[in-house]
């Protein structure tokens, strides 16, 4: 194997190399600001500002629980088309794939028209609902990668006789989703769960005219018309969700354990 | 994968759905994805319904079909060309890269760290896109660029006069290649995973080299995978409009640059065509989208 | 094509100004207590950055405290702004905008579909007729000139004039700060290269203006990159083609670093108006008047020439003595302002149908 582990150290290295060194270039130009030497005066002006941890605090909260409305959303739904209605696959990925062609300003515009504040379903009638509503463009956008990442994760194990297993020893269907299924395709959803955070941090159309106080306006906002301050912003942020991501890896360790865990 | 027989009663009796007459089977199994649709119906389809009804309306509100046939000139059709080129080129460029840095991480024997590591990373470059990512690019390989004067200044090499450009459809696959690239990763990891070491065991008991597992065991089995994620990272590519539009901004002339144009810049202002070319991009989307059914049911015959 | 001259419009503007000619029933204090009594004002589209808008608004919050100033996506562009409208006819939440700020020829499209309702501000004589809408729908608010910014580490002898561009040793430098097929910015950007090249009227100014940057692109000095001061402070590309504005705050923003110059050309000088309206459908209308009334009173116009903006009142300002010598000193000469044109909408349409739907064939800049 070892010429195999040779191969994957270059690949490894390949890769990094490709995705670092941009980073690398925008971190220098963001040290620049001061001119003629480095200096972080960029991040110190980015960082001081009270509104970064408040409208950070605030995307991440809104991530996490569209997370959970992307998983109560796919997870069901992908796992019935397998088990039942194979037919259907390719309608459904069809509309999957919509919210990545449909500009989101289309379709945040299409909200407002629809759940105005005098529209049958006012959601944008309190802040919570706008906040709810928000919520579920967010888990629109991240539809097409959820869902994707589940359905992949889905194909790698046998539905359908872990299900008439559990049928077998009584499971109603609750159960069998949320007790035999999920932990098998966790890994699968922790990736869809990161790519829906990532999607969220960074996301500012629909925040911005939903008029939520999200880090993607935040973010544009600083740094709309300047020059080394968005660079650093850049770096900032792609550090910080990085993190996060971090964390959620570290805690999905402490889900249910499954045959499917990796080796 | 095969039905399997219990030879239980107690078992048969249980098999759900119910045993109940098949007409009523019908109602019960949509109910599983009546949750989906009704979503997708009242925060995607319906509120895009305008863009779609728009599209055959003029500013007067009239049923028309000018904006479809509007959508035939040249200038529209070479930019949905360039952007079919540069979706595809990204789409299978950022697949085969991602594969290969997918099994390396989960197969290659490579430290624990490392896995994790790149999950973590790509799911955040996977939506490193826009203004930072074209500024990036430019500040590595623009004329000023990082590598470029490093390449320079250390072993004498001018990119530039060696033909190369960042503003070029290869410069913008580069690019592209940024977010394509972890989102292969992210999604076909977890397929990789399931690719259950006995069957590498089997393969090589029963005499198979590297190759021959690799060509008929693990290709046939990630096919489908894979080939559901390239038509994903098309669809990606296809939309992205941020990142192109910085970086090549107005020498490029793509689909969704066109559409932004339309409905959200500042000086043409024809809703209707914007909403035009919106629906030529699904239209287009739906083809490929069939065509990789199509594609994928081949496949799938060989796995049953 | 219309020349701003100052003098006789000032003269009628100054006589008129003594009787009270407000277009709207309310006195300023009824006015006053009415927006307080909503509450909110909803902004679209107003970067900080542009025209110093940071510093208007907070000028409006700290004069009104009750009313609390709600901003939607600074980054909107004149279609989204009025997209934005249409979109909130049925919502009177916060999601709905009072107000837009939008280019020139949006004014007259929005009054026909209904977007927007009239209201006259107090010093409505003293805009110029050129640039209201009779009727009171539109109005506008402030001007700027084309300009070139300039990155001085990387660019020695500064340009002085659109043919100076074409010169060789700006090769690779040159960049429009928007796309041509959709930008105002970059579509008035040809026009004032065609008009510096000797066009005479608007067809024939797009013209030569495409043909312009034509030979740019041909000789190796045109970017087709969309520059931002993030792209001139980075080398990408050195020397901008912008509004006057947003190249003098750029140029305070970057604090020398690196250092830059603003050059406003010698011929070829054209002048991007933008107008103001309220919305038809917007949910705190009081408020949005008082905002107007804010933002044309003198405060509000010195404010946006803080911001580095000519505003509209310019002249009627300059004349009464109101403008600060050293506001007058951080903008370029004025002698450049002289030879300003300003295009009609007519000649805009003109214009902007030739260059949008000519630039990919005769520039060619296109990728392949």
């Amino acid at each position: 194997m070892k010429a195999g582990r040779f191969w994957a150290w270059l690949t490894f290295a390949l890769g990094a190399a490709y995705f670092f060194i941009p980073l690398i270039a925008t971190l220098e130009f963001s040290l620049r600001m001061r001119r003629g030497e480095y200096s972080f005066d960029a991040y110190r002006v980015v960082l001081g500002d009270v509104r970064f941890q408040e409208t950070f605090l605030y995307s991440t909260v809104i991530a996490c629980l569209t997370i959970v409305i992307g998983v109560l959303l796919v997870v069901p739904t992908a796992y019935w088309i397998r088990l039942r209605m194979p037919w259907i696959r390719p309608v459904v990925e069809f509309i999957t794939l919509l919210p990545l062609i449909i500009p989101a300003i289309v379709i945040v515009f299409g909200y407002i028209r629809m759940y105005g504040s005098n529209s049958p379903l006012p959601f944008l009638a309190t802040t919570r609902g706008t906040d709810f509503l928000l919520m579920i463009g967010y888990a629109t956008l991240a539809l097409p990668y959820m869902y994707r990442a589940v359905d992949t994760g889905l194909r790698t194990i046998d539905v359908r006789t872990l299900t008439e297993a559990a049928q077998v020893h009584g499971a109603g269907w609750t159960t069998i989703i949320a007790r035999i299924i999920l932990p098998n395709v966790l890994i699968a959803v922790l990736s869809g769960a990161f790519l829906t955070f990532a999607i969220v941090i960074g996301e500012f159309t629909m925040a911005s005219l939903l008029n939520r106080p999200a880090f993607g306006p935040y973010l544009q906002n600083i740094g709309a018309n300047r020059a080394y301050e968005p660079a650093a912003l850049a770096v900032i942020a792609f550090a910080i969700t990085w993190g996060c991501m971090s964390v959620i890896q570290v805690l999905s360790r402490f889900a249910p354990k499954s045959a499917n865990n990796p080796n | 994968m095969s039905e399997t027989t219990y030879p239980d009663p107690a078992a048969a009796r249980q098999a759900v759905p119910p045993a109940r007459a098949e007409g009523m089977r019908l109602p019960l199994h949509w109910l599983g994805v009546a949750p989906f649709f009704i979503f997708a119906l009242m925060f995607l389809i319906l509120p895009t319904f305008y863009l779609v009804v728009g599209a055959f309306q003029n500013d007067q509100g009239e049923f028309t079909l000018a904006n479809m046939a509007a959508l035939f000139q040249p200038s529209i059709l070479a930019a949905y060309w360039i952007s079919i080129r540069i979706s595809l080129a990204s789409a299978v460029l950022g697949a085969l890269a991602g594969l290969a840095i997918a099994v390396a991480i989960v197969r290659g024997g490579l430290p624990k760290w490392v896995r994790s590591t790149t999950m973590t990373f790509s799911g955040v470059a996977s939506n490193f896109a826009g203004v930072p990512l074209a500024f990036a690019f430019l500040a590595t390989l623009g004329r000023l660029g990082l590598v470029t004067v490093l390449l320079r200044t250390w072993f004498d090499i001018n990119i530039y006069a060696l033909g190369f450009n960042i503003l070029s459809f290869a410069g913008l696959t580069l690019t592209y290649l940024f977010f394509q690239i972890p989102l292969m990763v992210v999604i076909i990891t977890p397929a990789i995973d399931g690719l259950k070491k006995e069957w590498g065991e089997a393969a090589a008991t029963l005499g198979a080299t590297q190759f021959q597992y690799w060509r008929m065991v693990v290709i046939p089995v990630l096919w489908p995978s894979f080939l559901g994620t390239v038509i994903l990272l098309f669809a990606n590519a296809f939309g992205a409009i941020a990142t192109a539009y910085a970086l090549t901004g107005s020498s490029l002339n793509i689909v969704p640059i066109l559409l932004y144009a339309q409905i959200r810049g500042d000086v043409l202002h024809n809703p209707h065509l914007g909403y035009a070319l919106a629906f030529g991009m699904i239209f287009v989307t739906g083809l490929a989208n069939i065509f990789y059914i199509w594609f994928r049911v081949r496949s799938e015959r060989w796995l049953k | 094509m219309f020349k701003f001259t100052g003098k006789i419009l000032s003269l009628t503007a100054a006589a008129l100004m003594v009787t009270t000619a407000v277009g709207s029933a309310q006195s300023m204090d009824e006015l006053v207590k009415a927006a307080k009594e909503e509450g909110q004002l909803t902004t679209i589209a107003l970067p900080h950055d542009w025209c110093g808008y940071g510093e208007v608004i907070a000028g409006f919050k700290a004069k009104y405290p009750e009313i609390t100033v709600n901003e939607l996506n600074p980054d909107a562009g004149s279609s989204d702004e009025v997209e934005a409208i249409k979109a909130n006819k049925d919502n009177k939440g916060p999601q709905a905008p009072d107000v837009i700020d939008v280019g020139l020829s949006y004014g007259p499209q929005a009054k026909a579909d209904g977007l927007i309702q009239p209201y006259k501000v107090s010093t409505w004589d003293s805009i110029p007729d050129s640039a209201k809408d009779a009727d009171g729908y539109w109005y506008g608010d402030y001007y700027g000139v084309l300009s070139f910014m300039v990155n001085k580490d990387l660019v020695e002898n500064v340009p002085e004039d659109w043919a100076d561009l074409l010169k060789d040793e700006y090769a690779n430098s040159i960049a429009l700060a928007g796309d041509p097929r959709a930008s105002n910015q970059a579509i008035q950007g040809v026009y004032a290269a065609g008009l510096g090249a000797g066009g005479t009227d608007a067809a024939s100014a797009a013209e030569k203006g495409l043909a312009f940057f034509k030979e740019l692109n041909a000789k190796g000095n045109f970017v087709p990159v969309i520059g931002k001061p993030a792209t001139l402070a980075q080398g990408q590309t050195p020397i901008l083609i912008n509004w006057d504005y947003n190249a003098l705050s750029g140029r305070d923003n970057l604090n020398n670093n690196p250092p830059v110059e603003v050059i406003v050309p010698k011929s070829g000088v054209v002048a991007g108006v933008y107008v103001q309206a309220i919305s038809a459908y917007a949910p705190h209308p009081n408020a949005a008047k008082l905002w107007m009334e804010y933002l044309y009173s003198d405060e509000g116009q010195l404010g946006w020439l803080k911001g580095y903006c000519h505003p509209i009142r310019f002249n009627d300002l300059a004349k009464n003595g109101k403008i600060p010598q050293e506001l007058l000193d951080k903008l370029p000469p004025a002698a450049a302002y002289e030879a300003a044109v300003f295009p009609t909408l007519d000649d805009q349409a003109k214009a902007k149908e030739a260059i949008t739907k000519n630039w990919d064939s005769v520039v060619g800049a296109n990728v392949q």
